[in-house]
């Protein structure tokens, strides 16, 4: 999976815009949407809000976690906890993204939670290699991991998966003792 | 609130008998205290510097100083003894004049915040930040007591001369009066604002008992002075002083304990003389630093007063230079002569202030007039209840200390020439004790935030928004719209500095109060104009100035000062002009309606006394609310106005409470929703912007903290849903009663919109009618459940006509004959009215019945009923499912195996003759039962109950093919319903059928091979008939219309079963063009050709009319899968 279509399932999360349009229900596959009243906040899956916002029909809303205080919680928290804590939302990152890069304007100190969210995501990488690196060490056959958001496991199953299958390789050369693996260990 | 400006000083510093020596430089910027040693010679401080300076006068440029510690927080001097309180925790003793150190007497935790010697000076007591007060022996330091008991760090304390109390303030806001030796609190005051440090403290409450003959503990609270009466502890009186804007810091009795002295934040100094209770004496700081500490003379002329700069001043000259005698009663004699003097100069001094000075007390008795300049701003800021509150304590505190002073003053000095002096100020304050005018409301126009913010929102309304700025850089207006198909956004510099606003889709009107130079002015940006000119502008008559500002379709209204009401065409023209009874308040429009709220009254007690008139323009000008008072909730105010999406006017009071007007029961008004009741927290509001009644939505703004959302970040608005406050909502039968009285009330704009000609949504209303009728059959239910039969019948009267037949139905089914009969005779009055009311409705029935006759025929079988069991059957899964299930069941399948009995009778005599009514003897058969098992000799009444049901659904099918047009989403255009449920039904049909016909048990029958047409073929046909029994229904049904007569002219003697036969033989024979032709023929009339669910039904050869019923039936059903919790209201639901 790439980045990319992690984005694409992100955009299926919901968030309140404020048409300035109206419009009836529209029923949709995925569920009916509306209906649309100008200035009233209605919740739309991100891609149409995005849409409509591109197209200057609406202002987004902010999701909820998406404030300073809050995020400044959440990023103490991550700092102080060893193992990862619950995310604002099981796609903050490729939220805070989409919506910061397409309605920065709707959304009060963007700048801010840009930098507090891109905090957060720097210290859970960092857990998450340090966890790597360790599980690696230690030789463990598996690991727990509680509240890994999919962009998370995204960013690091290539290149674990990858680094184990070598060293799977190097070490199942070096089972049998070959004088060529003592050799390697040198 | 006679603080609005402070006399100049020189005017009364020239009268002043006292002299203010200038201050000098005495410590490091910080807390410093003064006192004077016993003697009087020398004046000690200490401050933030650490030192204890001892000055020998003023002037002494080389004062001694004593080191105490890094910080010196407090001091006391006695008898030779310095007692301070320094950083390092601890109150130590040094020896004075000297300044030798003399131990420590006792330790804190942390910081001691004040010390002070008792009368004798035996014994010290200290207040600490660590929440304790000790008192310790000075000559022992062993000895000590520790009165626990504050929870925050104490401010002061206080020695009882008599040795006995001792009193503490402390940051927790209390005051506290101990007694020293058994170590408890005697009383305590919460006084004081909590605080968590003494820092922090907006005052640092340094109490004071008298001296000599403690007879009053003096607090400072505040502005005031609170005197206590040491033993009982009443509170004897309050000093206070007008000029006094800041909290006191610190008081000090003099020593003939007939002045107290007080020094403030803000560097105010006041003396009063205790027993008149006047004030005797005002200085200020020459900077304005806070005093924090004041000192009396032991002579008592002068006072030393140290502030929070650490500087030193001295008033001098005070007049009351008596010397310290020991005996008190020579003293007081002295003081008295001493002060007669006094008061003469003093009170003269009140008198010119009073004549040259509005902010003197002599003002007082015009206190109307004040509040009405006062209370200007008061709407603004959204706090008149709190206001109020205030402007009554200080009313009567006043008037109560100023009882006490003139009895006083009068019992002191009568007779001598100080009297007529004073006079004039005793009437300062009216004795008024009743019920205080309330300030009114000032006009306002809803949906806008304070005047007074820079930023402030002019207008949010459905339309859009309307913003203002007023700050330096830029002075303007933002119309934004939030459709905006209406138009695009507008930025407007407002030069002419315009307040008001108002916003529709047509036009923005704007207005501004009048200036010195310009008139008021009225302007309107006329945007959906369609020539080129779209703005217009208005000047008022001079002296007349825009109070509030409405817009409605094609028209605006403007509410001025000279309480006149001018109409304007939207394009400019001027309209109508008429008078207000009164200032007004606010005005709304919508539509051709206009909605003005005024002052009706002068309110007290925090009411207000407001009127609404609500008036319609267009073809039919008038008036539809004559000035009527509106309710508001006590002590509130109005704080939003305006109409419904629907046009129901509608408001808001200040206690959050949303009424709309009640058009059906005399234009009264009902509380629809509390916005309170939904806030988190206290001080959160909701900003109302709008209200829908359909749907139901309260649209407002959260405002978290205060009344008004700020425009930056850009509120979002909430809906908030609608609860008439009937009571026990929490029970099923509040919760439904509610639901149906909210439903009633938000669909009382259906009458009103079609009576004043517009468009209604037909629709809608039916809907909302049904939703009501299933609620009131839901509580029917619930009644009966509770054996309230009652109450059954008082719901029934609000039920519709039908919706009573299904009542008699369900009544008579859970075997309440007596209730089922009244129920009937509430069936027939209603029928009645109907019949009065509509009288095309037997041509209706009429036709239907002939429908109906062929469907009859069916149903006429000798085992019959199949309908009757097999609803039976069903109601018994539904009650069994629903609620009491197994007794219910039972009981009901008793009733279901006697019932075949009985009307195995009636159907065999007197019903065969009538098909009509045979017809309907399988729909209201429970009925039947009870007719002719309780009354059976009253043939009449169940005939009235037939005509009853065909009216009910020759009701039910006028709907129906009415309203075929639109769309399929409402549940009653569905004649037929889905398949799925056929099958249980006619399983069940069919061991009804059989059960009855061949007695077998259901069991037995359970396997029944061809469910799904057996049922409708029922027993007359043969089974083999049955099998290829495919003919259209409809077709058939038509054909046997048309061929009836030839098929009875030839076969005379046929009864009605066999006519069927007959005709279906002949039928059959026909080509299958033909037939198909007929069907096509049936299609076109049903009009819904398409519908195949209903071609497959119709191939199972029933009746029309058992059809109906039947797919009712499913309807039932249907919606009983869908929402289990409902299952009656499948009854409500399907008759309509």
């Amino acid at each position: 999976m790439d980045p990319s279509e992690v984005e694409f399932l992100a955009e299926k999360e919901f968030v309140k815009i404020i048409p300035n349009f109206s419009l009836d229900k529209i029923y949709l596959i995925g569920g009916d949407l509306g209906p649309f009243n100008p200035g009233l906040p209605v919740d739309v899956p991100v891609w149409l809000a995005l849409n409509l916002k591109q197209r200057q029909k609406c202002r987004i809303l902010p999701l909820e976690w998406m404030d300073v205080e809050k995020l400044e919680e959440i990023r103490e928290l991550e700092r102080k906890e060893d193992a990862f804590t619950p995310a604002p939302s099981p796609y903050y990152m490729e939220l805070t993204k989409l919506l910061l890069n397409h309605a920065s304007d709707n959304i009060p100190k963007a700048d801010e939670i840009r930098t507090l969210v891109k905090d957060i995501w720097d210290t859970r990488i960092a857990k998450l290699r340090l966890s790597a690196d360790s599980f690696i060490r230690q030789q463990e056959a598996h690991a727990q991991l509680d509240n890994l958001t999919l962009m998370e496991i995204n960013t690091i199953r290539e290149f674990l998966l990858d680094s184990l299958n070598c060293m799977y390789k190097l070490r199942s050369n070096l089972q049998p003792g070959s004088t060529k693996g003592q050799f390697a260990d040198y | 609130m006679f603080h609005a400006g402070v006399p100049s000083e020189e005017v009364w510093l020239v009268k002043m008998p006292c002299e203010r020596k200038p201050m000098r430089y005495g410590h490091s910027e910080g807390h410093t205290e003064v006192c004077f040693d016993d003697s009087g010679r020398y004046i000690v401080t200490c401050g933030n510097d650490g030192d204890v300076r001892i000055w020998e006068s003023l002037d002494d440029d080389d004062p001694k100083f004593i080191t105490v510690g890094e910080k010196a927080y407090s001091l006391a001097l006695k008898k030779g003894k310095l007692v301070t309180a320094s950083s390092n925790n601890t109150v130590q003793i040094h020896t004075f004049p000297d300044g030798d150190p003399d131990g420590i007497l006792t330790r804190f935790t942390t910081n001691a915040t004040h010390v002070t010697f008792n009368s004798s000076g035996s014994r010290v007591a200290a207040g600490s930040s660590d929440f304790m007060v000790k008192v310790v022996e000075v000559s022992d330091s062993s000895q000590q007591k520790t009165l626990r008991g504050h929870e925050a760090p104490v401010l002061s304390v206080s020695f009882d001369p008599k040795n006995q109390y001792l009193a503490s303030a402390s940051c927790d806001g209390s005051v506290v009066v101990w007694n020293i030796e058994e170590q408890t609190q005697v009383i305590s005051w919460p006084l004081l604002q909590k605080t968590n440090d003494v820092s922090n403290a907006r005052s640092l409450c340094r109490l004071a008992f008298q001296p000599a003959a403690g007879e009053f503990l003096a607090v400072p609270v505040e502005t005031r002075v609170h005197l206590y009466e040491r033993g009982s502890w009443d509170h004897f009186g309050t000093l206070s002083d007008d000029l006094l804007t800041q909290p006191i810091n610190v008081v000090a009795w003099s020593m003939c304990s007939r002045f107290l002295a007080a020094g403030s934040v803000g560097g105010f100094l006041t003396v009063w003389d205790v027993s008149s209770k006047l004030c005797v004496e005002r200085q200020k700081h020459e900077k304005g630093f806070t005093v924090c500490s004041l000192a009396w003379h032991p002579s008592g002329g002068q006072i030393a007063y140290t502030d929070t700069e650490g500087c030193l001043g001295l008033l001098d000259g005070l007049g009351t230079s008596t010397a310290v005698t020991s005996s008190t009663k020579a003293l007081a004699k002295k003081c008295a002569e001493d002060y007669d003097d006094l008061f003469d100069e003093d009170d003269d001094r009140l008198m010119d202030e009073g004549l040259g000075d509005a902010n003197s007390p002599a003002k007082k008795p015009a206190v109307g007039e004040d509040e009405d300049e006062d209370d200007i701003m008061i709407p603004s800021t959204g706090r008149v209840r709190n206001r109020g509150a205030i402007l009554d304590d200080e009313n009567s505190l006043d008037t109560g200390s100023l009882k006490l002073g003139q009895d006083k003053f009068g019992d002191d000095d009568d007779g001598s020439s100080v009297a007529p002096a004073a006079a004039p100020l005793v009437p300062l304050r009216p004795f008024y004790e009743g019920p205080v005018p309330t300030p009114p409301q000032k006009a306002f126009q809803p949906g806008s935030t304070p005047a007074h913010l820079t930023h402030r929102f002019m207008m949010w309304n459905s339309v859009g928004i309307v913003r203002g700025y007023n700050d330096e850089q830029d002075n303007a207006i933002d119309v934004e719209f939030h459709d905006t198909a209406v138009h695009h956004a507008m930025h407007l510099t407002n030069s002419l500095g315009h307040t008001m606003a108002d916003l529709s889709q047509e036009a923005v009107l704007l207005a501004c109060p009048s200036t010195e130079e310009l008139a008021s002015k009225l302007q309107c940006l006329h945007f959906s104009s369609w020539d080129t000119n779209k703005e217009w502008m208005v000047d008022l008559p001079t002296g007349e100035d825009v109070k509030a500002l409405c817009l409605g379709q094609g028209w605006a209204a403007v509410a001025t000062s000279s309480l006149l009401l001018r109409l304007f065409s939207i394009g400019g023209v001027q309209r109508e002009i008429f008078s207000v009874s009164g200032p007004v308040v606010c005005m709304a429009g919508h539509g051709e309606q206009l909605l003005v709220v005024y002052h009706r009254a002068m309110g007290f007690d925090g009411e207000q006394a407001l009127g609404v008139q609500l008036l319609q323009f267009g073809r039919k000008n008038r008036q539809l609310i004559n000035g009527e008072p509106l309710p508001l909730s006590p002590k509130s105010y109005l704080s939003w106005l305006g109409f419904t999406a629907e046009g129901t006017p509608c408001y808001v009071d200040s206690d959050g409470l949303v009424r709309m007007l009640n058009r059906s029961l005399g234009n009264t008004w009902t509380p629809v929703c509390n916005t309170r009741e939904t806030c988190k927290s206290k001080s959160d509001h909701y900003w109302v912007v709008g209200v829908h009644e359909n749907p139901q939505q309260l649209r407002c703004i959260p405002s978290k903290g205060s009344r008004y959302p700020p425009t930056l970040p850009r509120p979002a608005v909430a809906i908030l849903p609608f609860k008439l406050p009937l009571c026990q909502t929490s029970t099923e039968k509040g919760q439904m009663e509610e639901q149906y009285w909210r439903s009633v009330l938000f669909h009382n704009h259906y009458n009103f919109l079609s009576t004043s000609g517009y468009e209604i949504d037909e629709s809608a209303q039916t809907q909302s009618v049904k939703e009501q009728q299933e609620l009131l059959m839901k509580m029917f239910a619930l009644s009966c459940k509770l054996e309230r039969e009652f109450r059954c019948v008082e719901l029934a009267e609000l039920m519709t006509q039908n919706v009573v037949t299904l009542a008699i139905r369900y009544a008579s089914r859970s075997r309440r004959m007596n209730l089922a009969q009244r129920l009937s005779e509430i069936a027939l009055d209603k029928s009645n009215q109907l019949q009065e009311e509509e009288p095309e409705v037997p041509e209706e029935e009429l036709e239907n019945s002939s429908t109906r006759r062929t469907s009859g025929y069916r149903q006429t079988e000798p085992a019959g009923d199949p309908y009757g069991s097999r609803e039976n059957q069903e109601y018994d899964e539904e009650l069994g499912e629903e609620e009491d299930g197994g007794e219910m069941e039972t009981e009901e399948r008793m009733e279901t195996k006697k019932r075949p009995n009985p009307f195995a009778k009636e159907a065999g005599s007197p019903v065969k003759p009538s098909l009509m009514p045979i017809g309907k003897a399988g729909r209201s058969n429970p009925f039947k039962v009870a007719g002719s098992g309780k009354s059976t000799p009253s043939p009449g009444h169940s005939r009235v109950t037939n005509i009853l049901d065909n009216m009910t659904s020759s009701k039910k099918l006028a709907p129906l093919s009415g309203s075929s047009g639109k769309s399929n989403k409402s549940p009653i255009l569905k004649p037929l319903a889905p398949r799925a449920k056929t099958k249980a039904q006619s399983t069940l049909l069919q061991i009804s059928g059989n059960k009855m016909a061949n007695k077998k048990t259901p069991e037995a029958a359970e396997p029944a091979p061809d469910p799904q047409r057996q049922p409708d073929a029922a027993a007359p046909e043969p089974p083999t008939e049955n099998t290829e029994n495919k003919r259209p229904r409809t077709g058939f049904q038509l054909w046997l219309d048309e061929n009836r007569k030839m098929i009875i002219g030839d076969n005379p003697d046929l009864d009605e079963t066999d006519v069927i036969k007959e005709a279906m033989g002949r039928f059959r024979t026909l080509s299958a063009e033909e037939r198909l032709a007929w069907t096509e023929r049936a299609k076109g009339q049903t009009g819904d050709a398409a519908d195949v669910k209903k071609r497959k039904r119709a191939e199972g050869g029933g009746g029309a009319e058992k059809e109906t019923v039947e797919s009712d039936e499913n309807d039932a059903k249907k919606k009983k899968s869908l929402d289990p919790s409902s299952k009656l209201s499948a009854f409500a639901f399907n008759k309509n």
